[in-house]
């Protein structure tokens, strides 16, 4: 055959290539499907699955008496599932037709099926619908295939206004949220989240599981089959240190008030747990479920009051502060308890005349009156005595211009009013401002807060506690997922005798003295009142106090603020009277008459001689 | 020459392994396009024409293979004459499908005459070649036997059919190679054929961005072929850049022949016209057909969907594969063009690795045989039209297998025996069977 000269060589070159061109694509393959192959098949399942995703019932929160302050319920949605291309008209056709029961707008349901048709997701048309509608819906449904009801969870606050400023609300997802979130599975683009609050805080742990449906679709997003119908699992359960009865106490007292502004906050001296915390004015966190968009729900309920009075709100303590004097006074040595000072109802401190708030005096107090009739002049002597600088190095020993380490957002940490300060800012400090110094006055600011924590500091010799207000998280599961526990942040060193001295007058303050709307038979109180001095209008009302029952460490203290309340005595001490009764019920009933009841505040108009100006 | 066959002559008549890895390409093929287009409207149809095409296939390479292939060499002039006349036929009788006018519609089923046309122009290449050989290494025999290609390419560009050309010309070009021809003349016609094909196409291109046309010189490229004055400037520019160059190297003593230098600038220019040629003669819907060939993104979902879309077929088939009929990729629809060009995507999907590494492995078996047929021939002309029939599976081989795994750009280009397409299938069989009786003929005494 070699007369016909076939070039040999040039056909082995042909074969070559064949071979080489073999040898590539299998190289090729080895790398898409033998290495590749998980990769892509995982590209494969999500291009063929569809999910409807199913929110998973968040978490509920309980009060320390297991009162559910925050639960699910189950609630319809209405979804529509792009089907079969769609023409435009059967789409307009569909939108009215859903348009009239829904109540929606047609222009806006319209729209939001073009972009679930255009994108091929499905989409939410409606949320919470009301049941009287549901019949209405199923004849339409049997009617536009695509369109359908799921059963979903739905946050629910029972109590409405309640406890809102600590719980906080859910909301839609803005931009920024959704960013940080779009690689999450377990959130989708319509998802809520916690936006305030314990809901904000505890997001991760309340979420849950989110179920879905997963449904086989094709190229064009045709509904082939259900795949699998994947069960939700519900978020943890909170279950705060709120006690439920004490908390109404406060907000009722609260809503009550004069103003119907304020905060109360009542914490266990023994732990820092929080029993109550009201902030006035406060919201209802159900009106953003309820709406469609957090927008609405503002429109809706106006302005939000999201300022948190407890935390965020900074005011002159006013005669609370003699209790932070007081330890400055005792401890500098150089005051004795017994010595008396004159008070003519006035203090000449040479260039200006100080009042004190009883016009006709008090006569010769000593440190148990002075406290006990809130005696200005007897706070002007006996803190000059002891010195600006002392009074300040206390203010800052019970934590002033420190936050109370609450682990909230936007705690604001008060201000300290002293020499030093002055000192800092080259600035001279005057004999006048020590005298404001001592009955907390001028610069002085304090949260109520940090009053609930100064009070709870007297009862429990001088121990500050992280305020906390998790009792424990349990997962769904019932497996403890956070126990929560007390923290000590700072100590106050006293002499014993100091504390049987403060002690003795603010429990004379509520047998005698200013307090004594705050008397509570079968239970030792002390407290103290305070007005702080408003230049834009009304003075606002202070009172703090513990109780002891028995003589067994003091379970509860509590801070009340009312804005606008004029007097300590009369605003705020029937608050906190009320509160330290909710929360020592049990006591209280078993050591007294049978079952005392919760004691209406005796109202506002107690004999308390008000005078005009003056500080209590 | 009278030989004796070492093996009995019975029992060497037929090439086993090239019947038989074509008919296991057949069944590996026909169950993937029934279980790409479960879903699909068009599947009653589809499957009738597959179980029409392969009786019909079979009895045509049956045909194929008992005909003295030898006959085809007799009759060149009657086998080039019926190319051109279906070619011709399907522009006045053929129905458009697709932007093209490229079929002849029967009451049961169509018929796509460029198939049977690419495989006809093999023989009558095949024929001239062998008449030519002795001048092989003359350019005057490459220039004949691609003016026999040429009234075949202009009937394909009027349908347009730019598939059967891009397959047709490199199976031209292989053929010349194995006949002998000169590789200097082969890249002539390649560089001319280049040149020829690349106007064209950049001025597509530039018609699908006009950003471009911002640009000076670009603009002024673009407006050179709208007259024939404009262009003999062009052709003016190529020329004394040619000359300029030929006196360079004769200024650097470089010892290189002015031929090369005239036949550069005259291929250019040639090219040049002919690529003007095409443009202006090209209608508006196959000017949009060149776009699209060229430019898939124009498609709404874009190439890079139906690309990405194979491959992420392919790959999550994995080593072992999803198992017959349970590819999701291909049964859902997210594979384009499932049962033709992408095919081999389904495959991958549903057989895996193993799979893939079997129909590789049978359409190098098959070329193996096709070349070993060749060898043996009795005749040039069958080793002609075998080492053609090879290199028409290598061209499908490497263009579709290339497409698929991103490797080429992507193509309209069917995979032999395992696409479906009943004109391609009948074709491919008829060219099997041509080469089955070259096999089958290679002693002298049959």
């Amino acid at each position: 055959m070699k007369d016909r000269q076939i070039p040999q060589e040039r056909l082995d070159l042909l074969w070559i290539l064949a071979y080489a061109a073999a040898l590539l694509f299998i190289l090729r393959l080895v790398n898409l499907q033998v290495l590749g192959g998980a990769h892509y098949r995982e590209i494969a399942e999500k291009n063929r699955t569809q999910i409807i995703a199913q929110a998973a019932p968040r978490g509920r929160i309980f009060s320390a008496d297991e009162v559910a302050l925050v639960t699910s319920k189950p609630s319809f949605s209405l979804i529509y599932f792009p089907g079969q291309a769609k023409t435009g008209p059967e789409i307009d056709r569909m939108a009215r037709a859903l348009a009239k029961p829904l109540g929606a707008d047609y222009d806006e349901l319209r729209r939001n099926i073009y972009k679930a048709a255009s994108r091929e997701k499905p989409v939410r048309l409606a949320e919470n619908l009301p049941p009287k509608i549901m019949l209405a819906l199923s004849e339409l449904k049997a009617l536009y295939p695509g369109v359908d009801v799921i059963v979903e969870a739905r946050r629910y606050y029972p109590f409405g206004a309640y406890l809102s400023h600590l719980v906080g609300y859910i909301g839609r997802m803005d931009a920024r949220e959704w960013d940080s979130r779009s690689r999450d599975k377990n959130y989708s683009m319509d998802s809520r989240l916690g936006k305030a609050g314990l809901e904000q805080m505890y997001e991760k742990e309340l979420k849950g599981k989110d179920g879905g449906i997963y449904l086989e679709v094709d190229s064009r997003g045709k509904l082939n089959r259900v795949l699998e119908s994947r069960k939700w699992i519900p978020g943890a359960d909170i279950f705060l240190t709120i006690d439920s009865k004490a908390q109404s106490a406060a907000e009722e007292g609260l809503k009550k008030s004069i103003s119907g502004k304020g905060a109360v906050v009542a914490l266990d001296p023994r732990s820092g747990a929080v029993l109550a915390f009201a902030s006035a004015p406060d919201y209802d966190p159900n009106m953003f479920v309820l709406s469609g968009s957090e927008k609405e729900g503002l429109s809706a309920g106006k302005i939000l009051p999201e300022f948190n009075v407890a935390l965020q709100g900074s005011y002159p303590p006013g005669s609370i502060f003699k209790i932070i004097t007081s330890a400055a006074i005792l401890e500098s040595g150089r005051v004795s308890p017994d010595e008396k000072f004159y008070c003519p109802g006035y203090y000449d401190a040479g260039s200006r005349i100080f009042k004190c708030w009883q016009k006709k005096g008090h006569g010769q107090v000593s440190f148990i009156e002075g406290l006990a009739g809130s005696c200005d002049v007897y706070f002007y002597c006996a803190g000059q005595r002891a010195g600006a600088l002392a009074i300040e190095r206390f203010s800052r020993a019970f934590r002033l211009g420190q936050t109370s380490g609450i682990p909230l957002p936007g705690e604001k940490a008060g201000n300290v009013f002293g020499p030093s300060l002055r000192a800092a800012r080259k600035s001279y400090w005057f004999i006048g401002d020590t005298l404001n110094q001592a009955i907390g006055q001028g610069e002085t600011l304090m949260t109520p807060m940090q009053a609930a924590g100064l009070i709870a500091s007297v009862a429990n010799g001088g121990i500050f506690h992280r305020p906390y207000y998790v009792d424990r998280i349990v997962k769904s599961d019932g497996q403890l997922f956070y126990q929560g526990k007390s923290e000590t942040l700072s100590r106050v060193q006293l002499k014993d005798s100091t504390w049987e001295l403060i002690r003795e007058g603010l429990h004379s303050v509520v047998l005698e003295g200013t307090g004594q709307a705050a008397k509570i038979t079968g239970a030792e109180i002390y407290g103290k009142t305070g007005t702080a001095q408003n230049p834009q209008g009304k003075d606002h009302a202070w009172f703090v106090a513990y109780a002891t029952v028995n003589n067994e460490p003091s379970r509860i203290a509590v801070a009340v603020l009312v804005e606008h309340g004029e007097h300590g005595a009369s605003a705020a001490a029937p608050i906190a009277k009320a509160v330290i009764e909710a929360a020592l019920r049990s006591e209280l009933s078993s050591k007294n008459r049978p079952a005392a009841p919760v004691a209406p505040p005796q109202g506002p108009g107690l004999p308390q001689p008000a005078s005009p100006g003056g500080i209590i | 020459m009278i030989f004796t066959p070492q093996g009995g002559l019975k029992k060497n008549r037929i090439d086993w392994a090239l019947f038989l890895s074509a008919l296991l390409l057949l069944a590996v093929g026909t169950t993937a396009i029934f279980s790409s287009v479960a879903v699909l409207p068009a599947q009653a149809r589809i499957i009738r024409v597959q179980l029409i095409a392969i009786p019909l296939g079979l009895l045509v390479f049956g045909a194929a293979w008992s005909l003295n292939y030898q006959i085809y060499q007799d009759q060149w002039k009657f086998v080039y004459g019926i190319i051109l006349a279906i070619l011709a036929g399907v522009l006045i009788f053929g129905v458009v499908d697709k932007g093209a006018r490229s079929w002849y519609r029967l009451p049961f089923f169509s018929i796509q005459p460029s198939e049977f046309a690419r495989v006809g122009l093999i023989l009558v290449l095949a024929n001239f070649l062998d008449k030519r050989i002795g001048k092989i290494r003359e350019l005057p025999t490459v220039l004949g036997a691609f003016a026999l290609c040429v009234p075949v390419f202009l009937l394909l560009i009027k349908q347009p059919d730019f598939s059967a050309i891009l397959i047709t010309f490199p199976v031209a070009l292989i053929m010349l190679f194995a006949a002998g021809a000169s590789v200097f003349h082969l890249s002539i016609i390649i560089g001319y054929a280049f040149i020829s094909a690349l106007f064209p196409i950049l001025w597509s291109i530039i018609t699908l961005t006009p950003e471009l046309l911002d640009n000076a010189l670009v603009n002024y490229f673009f407006h050179l072929s709208d007259s024939w004055f404009s262009a003999s400037t062009f052709v003016a520019a190529a020329v004394l850049g040619a000359w300029l160059l030929w006196r360079l190297s004769v200024r650097l003593y470089a010892n290189v022949s002015g031929v090369y230098f005239a036949g550069a600038a005259l291929v250019l220019i040639l090219g040049f016209f002919s690529g003007m040629l095409v443009k202006n003669q090209m209608k508006d819907y196959q000017q949009k057909r060149l776009e699209v060939f060229l430019s898939p993104e124009t498609d709404p979902r874009g190439a890079g969907y139906n690309l990405l879309q194979a491959r992420i077929a392919i790959g999550s088939g994995g080593i072992l594969g999803r198992g017959v009929f349970s590819g999701t990729q291909s049964r859902l629809g997210f594979v384009p063009e499932r049962h033709t060009d992408f095919i081999l995507a389904v495959v991958g999907e549903e057989l895996g690795f193993w799979g893939m590494l079997l129909v590789t492995g049978l359409y190098v078996l098959l070329m193996r045989r096709l070349m070993q047929g060749a060898r043996l021939a009795r005749d040039r002309f069958g080793y002609l039209v075998n080492c053609g029939v090879f290199g028409m599976f290598l061209v499908y081989f490497c263009i579709n297998f290339g497409m698929l795994l991103g490797l080429a750009p992507v193509a309209g280009v069917p995979l032999p025996l395992l696409s479906y397409g009943g004109s391609n299938l009948v074709a491919t069989l008829a060219a099997l069977g041509i080469a089955e009786s070259v096999y089958s003929r290679r002693y002298a005494l049959v």
